[in-house]
């Protein structure tokens, strides 16, 4: 594992300039430029606010000054993250593919592509967050749980940077795991507490114990861990931090090990 | 990845072989796979073969063989882009290489992005690129190109930065791949003043080329790769011998079991005339009169153009046109010039006789043509129609396209004659 840390610390300006490479790429010949990274979250946050808020009537706790409830807010806190997770999957799948030329060309360890991907993605995260931060704060519904965000983040990080290498890798090899993929997303994102509460899942369907299920799934661990601080402004349990923080080794571990496994030959698969 | 055992060696390849799997129908999606399970199809094909050599640091190591000898494949794990399948490589120092037109390059970013994407790759800090590049850009010449994306580059201009940006990065191992013949001629001089400029600094450098010549120019050791396998490892003048020896060995046999005849056609040939006369084959003889099936460097050869004149023709120009493969053009024969070719009519032949055959070994292509005494109609002319190999006779020493038939004088110099005189 220092192993890897060395290396990664050894190929930074590859990793720097891929990640640089990545942010320029993405908004180039776009009149508006970087105010997409705005545009994008917003439109999608006032969809959801409009069609699961005002429609379907879904409704947010009390927010931790005891008098906000704003269903726009209570979901933003969980988009952050859901938009990192969908970034960094799907970018990295998308950037491993991309890098085919230069990795049968060069020699570089391929994981810097995903770390690459991952590192330019959450840039944007970044801004969102303080968007979030400087929100609350006109709302008048701040505290210092704020400043915890950070080590949430940072786990979360790790976390997707697990799943991003496992879905890259075997996406280099069976092309339709794009599509597996992305059906995946969408499951995921209606089985994480993002567009709706946790409460509102029965705690039983047909004796399955459906409450439970959903609060396991590590998504929704972190999920909560940002709502507690952006918008129930409560410092999480030392459970849920505990939770986190396994899910956070374990996935990237595990990810690193078989990318590092399996990507070796990777070049003649791309 | 451990260095070879002892720091005076470069690269260390040690019982490598490499296999790629040739896939029919290579499942790209899992359906495919599950459908496939009872049998996936691929061939199993080795690249290499138990290649174990040393490539001391600070030498010119040059590879030789034919296409599909392995040699790309030996330099990309030279490279590590690919991984031996069995055995081990074990290199030293920063490895830069250029095996492909632009190695690396991502046509979407400018040629700037590149070449720092580039040194990034090799491990240069960005300061370091940064004093690099107005040198890399000046070698290449792109000085008015660089910010404009690579994809619009021609190739090559491709060629240029990629030969610059490997050379600047301050290599410990250059492996190149045969890409600079793609450069114009002045570029090529440039490169190999660059590539002496390095091996002059005590940079290692792997080279590939199908120029014996250069090689032999170039390389302090060859190895020469037969399907794979390691054939020979040496001198470069006993390696060249050894693989000119051979490769015309197998050309002669190829010929003897009439698989090639002499003056078999090219694919490239074109053909027009008014077919009066037109022509019928393309011989080469021997000093008997024999047809032979190639020619040979130092001996008598006549070359023989066999005709059919359907209507009597009086004094048809007969032209002969030998161009060397590699597209130069070696020597233009015509009758007119020498003789008046009387009435000709029906089958017959002309024969152009060679004292000592002074082309030196290769492929020729050959262009006929037949035509009025005033050249100005044409009745058979056959562009680039027939060709024929060059084999080296006995100590002949592969340089050049031609032999120069004459001797040299014993020297003379100022101080000698004043002694004598």
């Amino acid at each position: 594992m220092l192993d890897a840390v060395g290396t990664m610390w050894g190929y930074r300006g590859l990793i720097g300039n891929l990640a640089q490479r990545e942010l320029k790429a993405k908004y180039k010949k776009s009149v508006l430029g970087w105010v997409w990274s705005l545009i994008n979250p917003a439109a999608t946050l006032l969809i959801y606010a409009v069609v699961f808020g005002l429609f379907l009537r879904i409704q947010p706790p009390i927010a931790g000054n005891g008098h906000l409830k704003n269903f726009a807010l209570y979901l933003f806190a969980a988009l952050i993250l859901w938009n990192y997770f969908n970034g960094v999957i799907a970018g990295g799948m998308a950037s491993l593919l991309g890098a085919g030329p230069l990795i049968k060309k060069v020699y570089f360890p391929a994981e810097c592509i995903i770390v690459a991907n991952t590192v330019a993605t959450l840039l944007q995260a970044c801004v969102e967050s303080l968007v979030m931060t400087a929100i609350m704060i006109v709302v008048g519904n701040a505290s210092l749980t704020f400043l915890l965000f950070p080590f949430v983040l940072i786990m979360f990080v790790m976390f997707c940077l697990g799943v991003a290498l496992i879905a890259s890798l075997v996406n280099a090899y069976f092309r339709d795991v794009n599509y597996i993929v992305s059906i995946g997303m969408n499951l995921f994102f209606y089985a994480t507490p993002i567009v709706y509460p946790l409460r509102i899942i029965p705690k039983e369907i047909h004796g399955i114990p459906a409450r439970t299920i959903i609060s396991l799934n590590p998504l929704a661990a972190f999920v909560q861990a940002s709502r507690d601080i952006f918008y129930g402004l409560k410092v999480p349990s030392f459970a849920a931090w505990a939770y986190l923080l396994v899910w956070a080794v374990v996935m990237l571990a595990l990810g690193w090990a078989v990318f590092i496994r399996f990507a070796r030959d990777v070049a003649e698969e791309l | 990845m451990p260095g070879p055992a002892s720091s005076s060696i470069a690269i260390e390849a040690t019982d490598v072989s490499k296999r790629f799997r040739l896939y029919q129908d290579k499942p790209s999606s899992l359906k495919e796979l599950v459908t496939s399970l009872k049998g996936v199809h691929y061939e199993e094909f080795w690249a290499l073969r138990d290649i174990s050599l040393e490539i001391p640091a600070g030498t010119t190591y040059g590879l030789v063989g034919h296409n599909g000898s392995g040699k790309s494949t030996l330099l990309r794990l030279f490279a590590r882009i690919h991984r031996p399948t069995e055995g081990r490589v074990e290199t030293r120092g920063r490895i830069s290489a250029l095996l492909d037109l632009g190695a690396g390059f991502h046509p979407e970013l400018s040629g700037r992005e590149n070449v720092y994407l580039n040194g990034a790759i090799l491990g240069l800090t960005r300061r370091e690129i940064a004093k690099a590049f107005d040198d890399i850009v000046g070698f290449a010449g792109l000085e008015k190109f660089i910010d404009s994306p690579v994809k619009v580059y021609s190739t090559g201009m491709y060629v240029r930065l990629g030969f610059s940006v490997a050379v600047h990065v301050k290599p410990e191992v250059l492996i190149i791949d045969e890409v600079i013949a793609v450069g114009d001629a002045e570029f090529q001089r440039r490169c190999f003043d660059y590539l002496y400029t390095l091996k002059r600094q005590g940079v290692t450098i792997v080279l590939v080329s199908h120029s014996l010549a250069l090689m032999q120019d170039m390389c302090d050791r060859l190895a020469w790769l037969d399907h794979g396998h390691l054939a020979a490892e040496g001198l470069p003048m006993e390696i060249t011998r050894e693989y000119v020896q051979r490769v015309d060995d197998q050309e002669a046999e190829r010929l003897h079991q009439g698989d090639v005849q002499a003056g078999e056609g090219t694919d490239q040939g074109s053909r027009h005339g008014t077919q009066e006369i037109t022509v019928e084959s393309f011989q080469i003889l021997n000093a008997q009169g024999e047809e032979i099936p190639m020619a040979v460097t130092g001996e008598p050869t006549t070359l023989r153009i066999n005709y059919n004149a359907k209507t009597p023709i009086e004094n048809p120009s007969f032209g002969l046109v030998i161009d060397h493969e590699n597209g130069s053009a070696l020597v233009a024969l015509h009758s007119a010039d020498a003789i008046h070719t009387g009435l000709v009519y029906g089958k017959g032949y002309i024969d152009y006789r060679i004292p000592r055959f002074t082309l030196m070994p290769g492929k020729m292509i050959v262009t006929i043509g037949v035509a009025d005494e005033h050249n100005l109609v044409a009745y058979d002319y056959l562009h680039q129609w027939y060709q024929f190999h060059v084999r080296g006779g006995r100590d002949v020493i592969v340089r050049g396209m031609l032999e120069l038939p004459g001797h040299w004088e014993p020297p003379v110099s100022d101080a000698r004659r004043s002694l004598t005189g």
